[in-house]
């Protein structure tokens, strides 16, 4: 089971309406490599770009599977943060480093817009995500 | 509330509609009361400033066009990232061009209306 230095709830997943434990939460729930534990940050119908297309429920759910099962390492830093009411924008620099299917190393690095939505129970969950990596590729 | 629109996709079109018409009223009733606007990057601005704010850049008649590049619509969420240009004076009265790609976060009101809580024209870098 992966430790967190957050106070976290693996039941109920909440990233808060604070910047810096979103941040923490959103980097150590990714570094733990499992997919179905990320997705849980992630409301049923909100919308991920990380495959490169936008993904919904058990589409996006399979792909954070398969693309965190070779346990990729992300780190981010916010850029800037804006909250208004129960909606935020985070931008984040990133930067992924980890191993493709045929065993290679890839390094992906970029600027990511999540948004973020406060749900009925209180808890805030990710709503949209839309990385852009330099070089072309996508992640 | 009867220039505002249910569809997400329209909502940058009446708005710059607004806009051009230099009806300051009518460009704030398209944000949400607690939104967000960083027209100045690094300087986000809300309530009476936010709407302050629309009404002496309004007064120079500035002029905008604005492209949505991409738009993900979630529930009662929305990011789109939009093209913008604006013609307007600066304090001078010498033309000056203003351009960016911003960075917009809606949310669906009870009314079945779109309105703006993060306005972030200078959002992306390109």
């Amino acid at each position: 089971m992966t430790t967190f230095t957050v106070p976290f709830d693996p039941e109920k997943p909440d990233l808060t309406d604070d910047t810096w434990t979103q941040n923490e939460i959103f980097l150590q729930v990714f570094n733990s490599g499992n997919g179905e534990f990320f997705d849980s940050l992630y409301r049923e119908d909100s919308i991920s770009n990380f495959s490169g297309e936008p993904l919904t429920g058990e589409a996006r759910l399979k792909f954070f599977k398969e693309f965190l099962a070779t346990k990729p390492k992300l780190e981010a830093k916010v850029t800037f943060a804006y909250t208004a009411g129960d909606v935020a924008l985070i931008g984040v620099d990133y930067a992924i480093d980890g191993v493709n299917a045929a065993g290679e190393p890839f390094h992906l690095e970029g600027v990511c817009t999540d948004v973020l939505v406060k749900v009925e129970d209180g808890r805030w969950l990710m709503a949209i995500d839309r990385p852009v990596a330099r070089g072309g590729l996508v992640a | 509330m009867s220039q505002l629109t249910n569809e997400v996709e329209k909502h940058t079109d009446l708005y710059v509609e607004a806009f051009n018409r230099g009806d300051a009223d009518a460009v704030n009733a398209f944000y949400t009361d607690e939104a967000v606007a960083v027209w100045e990057p690094g300087k986000p601005l809300t309530g009476q400033a936010r709407k302050d704010s629309v009404k002496e850049f309004l007064a120079f008649g500035p002029k905008m066009t604005a492209k949505v590049r991409q738009s993900f619509v979630t529930g009662d969420t929305a990011l789109l990232i939009v093209d913008w240009v604006i013609d307007t004076v600066d304090a001078d009265g010498e033309p000056e061009q203003l351009k960016g790609v911003g960075v917009d976060v809606l949310r669906l009101g009870e009314d079945g209306n779109w309105r703006y809580a993060i306005d972030d024209p200078y959002g992306q870098a390109e």
